[in-house]
């Protein structure tokens, strides 16, 4: 019993360090989603990207200048990529859901093919940067240090990104560009700047995640379409456009991943996507959604 | 906050979205490739000619595997005059891609758009049973480079499908064997992922292993393909008290696995034991300095001290500036058995070509070392091998031998 109830605590440790990396990713997804309507699916190939930004820059022995650089390497190139995927989107902004989702599907599989020419098919490792490559007993258990390290900085990035979006003006602006773009347009905001901010800052944010999760993912070909994946179940259980839906989202999505895994064995598979659909049966606007999204 | 409505957001259309980004991994395997300009097709007057179809992965998780592969059949022709048998080789490469949706397509094009003569290569088990129909309608020879599923050349086989690779359980067994007599009484643990390969790896080491004496003290079968964390796999092989770990795990599983191993701490009190895959080719760089000490089985490693080996991997180093893996070796085999085979048959029909090689006897050449067809499948010897760091580079170098064996009912 007491074997039992250790593996199952580090179970949860590991379920936070899933839960804030996909908080990371999901947060720019749901606010993209939620405030200029548009479904930006090479939300992806922006992880992918920062992901091989950190098998190149870092590689396999990490140093902390490699890291911290490919970390800013990839925040920048997040920034153009959002800014960029921003100005793509736009024409399509008043199109259907399908029309968006052809174009950044199109985005996703040219910067997929573009990473595997530059980089090849075999999947790469990112190293953890030294002081952070080690384990440490935890519950009696051995655990990465790096897990604990990814667990404060992504606490430290859902307060600032919560902050920004709720006690600030700018957060306000954002809150309601996500209510009703028209509204905020009709009283004289002009809503287009902050629209790419979001988008550029949502990107970044995806791009330094894949930074950040290389330790734990590597860099590989196809992994842009498992994290797009899970961001997307993240942002449909947390809700389109809530920053408090995607960190919860994302938090029970990683423990749903990790804990579901190891007390439901024989239904590891269907755990995730259950969860999803029990979701969206019992609360289809997803937990911290508008009533508006189910009824469109 | 609480936000209001998202006019024209269905919840339906965000779902469509994501399942069209879950099929996105059957899109690709549409293309191929000539190389070499056709001449007059098994024409009397000119040149003889074989048209042979190479299908590996180009796309998709196994694309590394792919190349490899294809590296290791243009090295064979290369260095033999790009010739079979007195035949001029022309080869059209097709993309497997990942499943036998696209698998079974490619093939079905090769046979029917380029009318080759033969088809090598696939590495997915489920795209080897699929074109095995085919391949029998067509009366072509596939010749399988690295599918390893027993029933492929099972006891239900197809006459016109053979297999230069291996046996999945083939080399599980010896592996099972060999922990019985080192660890069997302390309770082996036993994972592979949740799909029909790993299946076989598992219960094909748990026969042997039980057979031999061995105690079974636990087992896990992970999601195949979207399980990138094994913490709570991890965690239970330490509560089972395991004193060895068996596993199956290839490509970035196989690199995910290891590190997560050595960082979870088990590294150093359980010895990790697995299918060669484990730590073959590409993978095992990325695993570095977690690696070390992990032990595999398999028919081949680069390190492997014949003159054949020795002569191959120099050349396939000098070309590619890496060392061969197994799957490149597995290509340059298919490409040598169908030289001999293509000497020895009257034409270059599937039948000719099966009735040549069940008169092949001892591949005498191979880097692996002598292996001899039995049925179907390569009767061959499996090898012990330790990741260990040679001039500063990790290898699998060789321990030992673990017995021969044919195809394992």
């Amino acid at each position: 019993m007491g074997d039992w109830l250790d593996a199952n605590l580090v179970g949860v440790v590991n379920g936070f360090a899933i839960g804030f990396l996909l908080f990371i990713v999901a947060v720019g997804l749901s606010l993209v989603f939620g405030m200029m309507d548009v479904l930006n699916l090479a939300h992806g190939a922006l992880f992918l990207t920062g992901a091989y930004v950190g098998a190149a820059v870092v590689g396999g022995d990490a140093s902390w200048g490699g890291f911290l650089g490919a970390l800013g390497l990839a925040a920048g190139l997040g920034l153009a990529g959002g800014v960029l995927l921003s100005a793509l989107t736009e024409p399509l902004r008043r199109r259907s859901h399908l029309d968006q989702a052809l174009l950044t599907l199109g985005v996703t599989l040219v910067v997929a093919e573009l990473l595997v020419i530059a980089y090849g098919d075999d999947p790469l490792s990112v190293g953890a940067p030294p002081g952070l490559d080690g384990s440490v007993p935890v519950l009696g258990a051995a655990y990465p240090v790096y897990r604990l390290a990814l667990i404060g900085v992504g606490a430290l990035l859902a307060v600032a990104v919560f902050v920004l979006v709720e006690r600030t003006d700018m957060g306000a602006l954002i809150r309601a560009t996500v209510a009703d773009r028209d509204m905020v347009a009709a009283i004289g905001v002009d809503n287009r700047l902050v629209r790419v901010r979001v988008f550029a800052a949502g990107s970044m944010l995806a791009a330094t995640a894949g930074v950040l999760g290389g330790p734990i993912y590597g860099a590989r070909p196809g992994l842009d379409a498992t994290i797009l994946i899970l961001a997307l179940v993240v942002v449909v259980v947390g809700g389109l456009g809530s920053v408090r839906g995607a960190l919860v989202g994302a938090l029970l999505i990683g423990q749903v991943d990790s804990l579901g895994r190891s007390l439901l064995p024989d239904a590891a598979p269907f755990v995730l996507f259950g969860s999803l659909a029990l979701v969206l049966v019992l609360r289809p606007q997803g937990l911290f959604g508008g009533r508006g999204v189910a009824r469109a | 906050m609480t936000p209001a409505s998202f006019p024209g957001i269905s919840r339906r259309r965000l779902l469509g979205a994501a399942a069209a980004v879950g099929g996105l991994a059957a899109l690709p395997a549409c293309g191929s490739s000539v190389e070499e300009e056709p001449s007059g097709k098994g024409g009397k007057g000119g040149k003889r000619a074989v048209k042979v179809g190479l299908m590996i992965p180009q796309s998709g998780t196994y694309a590394g595997l792919g190349k490899d592969m294809k590296q290791g059949w243009d090295l064979w022709l290369a260095r033999h005059g790009g010739e079979f048998g007195g035949y001029k080789v022309t080869t059209v490469t097709a993309d497997e891609g990942e499943t036998p949706q696209t698998g079974v397509a490619a093939a079905r094009k090769l046979l029917q758009s380029e009318e080759v003569d033969a088809v090598v290569g696939v590495v997915n088990s489920a795209t080897a049973l699929g074109c095995a129909p085919l391949v029998a309608e067509a009366q072509k020879l596939l010749l399988v480079a690295n599918a390893g599923a027993g029933p492929i050349t099972g006891a239900k086989r197809s006459p016109y499908v053979w297999r230069v690779s291996f046996q999945n359980a083939q080399i599980a067994a010896v592996l099972g064997e060999h922990l019985a007599a080192k660890h069997g009484k302390d309770g082996v643990y036993v994972i592979a992922p949740d799909y029909a390969a790993g299946a076989e790896f598992s219960a094909a080491f748990a026969k042997a292993f039980k057979k031999a004496g061995g105690k079974v003290a636990g087992s896990a079968k992970p999601p195949f393909a979207t399980t990138t964390d094994y913490q709570p796999y991890l965690s239970k092989i330490r509560a089972s008290g395991a004193k060895a770990v068996f596993c199956f795990f290839a490509g970035a599983e196989a690199i995910a696995f290891v590190k997560q191993y050595e960082q979870f701490g088990l590294a150093d009190s359980v010895p990790l034991y697995g299918a060669g895959f484990l730590t073959e080719g590409a993978v095992l760089a990325a695993q570095g300095k977690a690696a070390l000490g992990v032990r595999t089985s398999l028919h081949y490693s680069d390190q492997l001290d014949n003159p054949a080996n020795k002569s191959f991997a120099a050349a396939y180093s000098g070309k590619y500036d890496t060392p061969p893996s197994v799957y490149a070796m597995q290509a340059w085999d298919a490409a040598n058995v169908l030289d001999r085979a293509l000497k020895a048959a009257d034409d270059t029909s599937g039948d000719a070509l099966g009735k040549a090689l069940k008169g092949l006897g001892t591949i005498d050449d191979s880097p692996r070392g002598s292996w001899s067809f039995s049925g179907q499948n390569p009767k061959q010897t499996f090898y012990l091998r330790t990741v260990e760091s040679k001039g500063g580079k990790l290898v699998n170098a060789v321990s030992d031998e673990l017995g021969t064996t044919a195809q394992i009912a």
